[in-house]
């Protein structure tokens, strides 16, 4: 997070992290395409030529508090492909906030694993601890074949330490309700380790119901 | 270009300055098309006041009232105050006393001000006439000479200019977009590879580390066999020697069955002496500190030697031996005592693998070794090969399978364990056998068909025909 107090702007980092072809980019696609009024930028996409995420995509929010208090979220997604891995690490600096975007296929269980355990090991390798950051899990591609079935995420929702949500991100389902999870378990992490409802006076449940009317669908408005 | 600090600015997706994303010549490129389209001065200026780009043509009404001190002192003044103004707002319009306006249009991205462009001066299309203001600046402008200057300014309509700004604004926001991609495609470029270096170096070093690790272990290893071989030997020197004696009747007749256990002992410590002495001569050649007595050797005498030492073992055996060396085989440039141990080691291997009833074919016969260099990136300057010796023991067993011929020249390695139980031996002699022919830069091949047998292949340099 970065703090301007002269300009009463705070800058928070969301990273959207994952297996390779998990859905990260089409998340953010959904947000931009979702995303309202002209608080959401342009979305920028740095891919390779097979529409694969080379570096990151990132998208700019910003959210104008009633308290004078602006706040830009910025979103970025990590490259999935194993051989990046260099770059996710660089793209994981400073973040406050991680969604892991989970493939729900049972043939991705592995994958999952595999790029949850690499997220640890980066975000220690950046000098965060992973139990100290807010992460949430997102079970994407809810319309696949071979999934793990609803009762089974009930399950591994009620073991798990990180909060679940289901998507079909290609479609925009779920994804606004897995970003507002990600902004209030990260707004609530940094209330708590950087009191901002005394240095700026916004509470969360304030700061939330501006996310809340921030993100609201109005079609037709989008400004560059 | 980006230094250290600001890299991490740019992680966080984030412009730090106009300039860096936007250059000036494609910023005047769109102001000057700008102008022609519309005929409207236009100028870009940075959030932090640097001028990108300036488009104007001097117009009549200023040249004439910059000869007046008072109107040019209020020149100064708006087109200074006008070059500050950073509008909180989207647009802010700026009155001139001469009548005309300035349109000054702020430049946002990703929710922060970066800069802005000023449109003007220009005549709203919707004035009437020059305010008073224009000719009460200074008492010596003429009314009717700055009426005529105002008449040519360029006259727009507001809702017109409010358009064309918007489109403008689009514009140079597309090219900041697009020069930030750019930026931070080649930002990250370069922390990525950066970053890949710094972890490859990591992992170097620590590659380094077990590197020198092992190395000292295969020291202290060949240090440990070289001791512990020197001082097995002592010892068994003394049990052979008192054995010949007892053997020889120094302290006594012996019945026959102590002769047959004696000769048992003579036989097994002798086989424990060979085996000190392959360990002994291992430790050396590792610690490549063999010397090498070369000399043109007759491959017929090797072959006779050979012959001595092999033929009991093979009479027991009931394998029979075919030795022949072809005509013209030229002389070995080589030791002849290890020479004979190379063919030593690799019949008496041919014999102990071949099936009783069996036959080893050992042959000589001239060939050619490829020089060093002679394959390759400037072929052309190598000599393509030498004169050499081809040693070739071929035997009758039951062969060794593919993915095991890689590894018969290991230490230690035998490819059927249960080989070791019947036929003894550490797996030590083709070891030293690669590492002899190596010493006299030759080459060792192996074929092998399971069940039918196996085909060592040694490829010596020949003495020179004077030698």
């Amino acid at each position: 997070m970065q703090i301007d107090f002269a300009a009463k702007e705070l800058t928070v980092k969301l990273v959207y992290y994952g297996p390779a072809l998990s859905g990260k980019t089409s998340n953010l696609r959904a947000i931009h395409w979702l995303g309202t009024s002209n608080a959401c930028g342009e979305l920028m996409t740095l891919e390779t030529q097979n529409d694969r995420t080379l570096f990151f995509d990132m998208l700019p929010i910003t959210v104008n508090s009633g308290s004078g208090l602006k706040v830009r979220l910025k979103l970025f997604t990590v490259p999935g492909q194993v051989m990046h891995n260099a770059t996710r690490r660089l793209v994981l600096q400073g973040t406050d906030g991680v969604a892991f975007i989970a493939d729900s296929q049972r043939s991705e269980a592995d994958a999952n694993r595999e790029a949850f355990l690499n997220l640890k090991r980066n975000l220690e390798e950046n000098g965060i601890a992973p139990e100290r950051i807010p992460i949430i899990i997102q079970f994407n591609k809810r319309d696949m074949d071979n999934i793990r079935t609803d009762e089974e995420l009930e399950i591994i929702a009620q073991r798990s330490r990180e909060p679940i949500y289901r998507a079909v991100a290609t479609r925009g389902y779920g994804v606004m309700q897995t970003l507002r999870g990600l902004i209030r378990d990260t707004w609530a992490k940094l209330e708590e380790d950087h009191q901002l409802e005394e240095k700026f006076g916004i509470s969360t449940i304030r700061f939330m119901n501006e996310v809340e009317a921030t993100l609201k669908h109005h079609p037709g408005q989008r400004e560059r | 270009m980006q230094d250290e600090t600001n890299a991490a600015d740019i992680l966080m997706g984030d412009v730090v300055r106009l300039e860096d994303v936007l250059s000036r010549d494609s910023v005047t490129s769109v102001c000057k098309s700008f102008f022609g389209l519309f005929g409207l001065p236009v100028r870009v200026i940075s959030h932090e006041g640097d001028l990108l780009a300036d488009v104007h043509r001097d117009r009549p009404l200023c040249n004439y009232l910059n000869n007046f001190g008072n109107g040019e002192r209020e020149c100064a003044k708006t087109v200074g105050i006008v070059r500050d103004l950073e509008p909180d707002v989207q647009t802010l319009i700026h009155p001139c006393f001469t009548g005309a306006v300035y349109r000054i249009v702020a430049l946002r991205y990703q929710g922060r001000p970066i800069g802005r462009f000023i449109v003007g001066p220009y005549v709203p299309a919707e004035s009437q006439g020059p305010p008073a203001s224009l000719t009460a600046v200074d008492g010596a402008i003429d009314a009717t000479t700055a009426q005529a200057h105002f008449e040519t300014m360029p006259r727009v309509r507001e809702d017109i200019a409010e358009e064309i700004s918007a489109h403008l604004r689009g514009v140079l926001e597309l090219l900041v977009f697009s020069g930030h991609r750019a930026q931070l495609a080649s930002t990250m470029q370069v922390a990525s590879v950066r970053e890949n270096y710094r972890e490859l170096a990591e992992k170097n070093e620590a590659l380094k580390t077990s590197f020198e690790e092992l190395k000292q272990l295969d020291q202290l290893k060949s240090t440990f066999l070289a001791t512990v071989s020197h001082e097995l030997r002592s010892p068994l020197t003394s049990i052979i020697g008192y054995t010949e004696m007892l053997e020889s009747g120094a302290a006594g007749a012996l019945s026959d069955g102590q002769a047959e256990f004696l000769g048992t002992i003579r036989s097994k410590a002798d086989q424990l002496l060979g085996l000190i002495s392959s360990l002994l001569d291992l430790g050396r050649l590792e610690a490549q500190n063999l010397e090498l007595r070369r000399e043109a050797v007759d491959p017929h005498a090797l072959f006779s030697d050979l012959a001595s030492t092999i033929v009991p073992t093979a009479n027991r055996r009931n394998v029979s031996l075919d030795i022949r060396v072809d005509d013209e085989t030229p002389k070995v440039w080589g030791d002849q005592v290890r020479l004979s141990q190379i063919l030593l080691n690799l019949t008496d291997n041919a014999v102990k693998f071949s099936d009783e009833g069996g036959a080893v074919i050992i042959r000589a016969k001239p060939g050619e070794l490829d020089a060093p260099g002679a394959s390759g990136l400037g072929a052309a300057l190598f000599a393509a090969s030498r004169p050499a010796v081809v040693l070739t023991v071929q035997d009758s067993g039951k062969g060794i399978s593919e993915q095991n011929i890689p590894r018969v020249f290991d230490a230690f390695y035998q490819v059927d364990a249960g080989t070791t139980r019947v036929h003894g031996g550490a797996g030590l002699g083709l070891s030293i056998v690669k590492q002899l022919v190596d010493g006299h830069e030759g080459a060792i091949e192996v074929t092998s068909t399971v069940g039918k047998g196996t085909v060592f292949t040694v490829t010596l340099p020949a003495a020179d025909d004077d030698a």
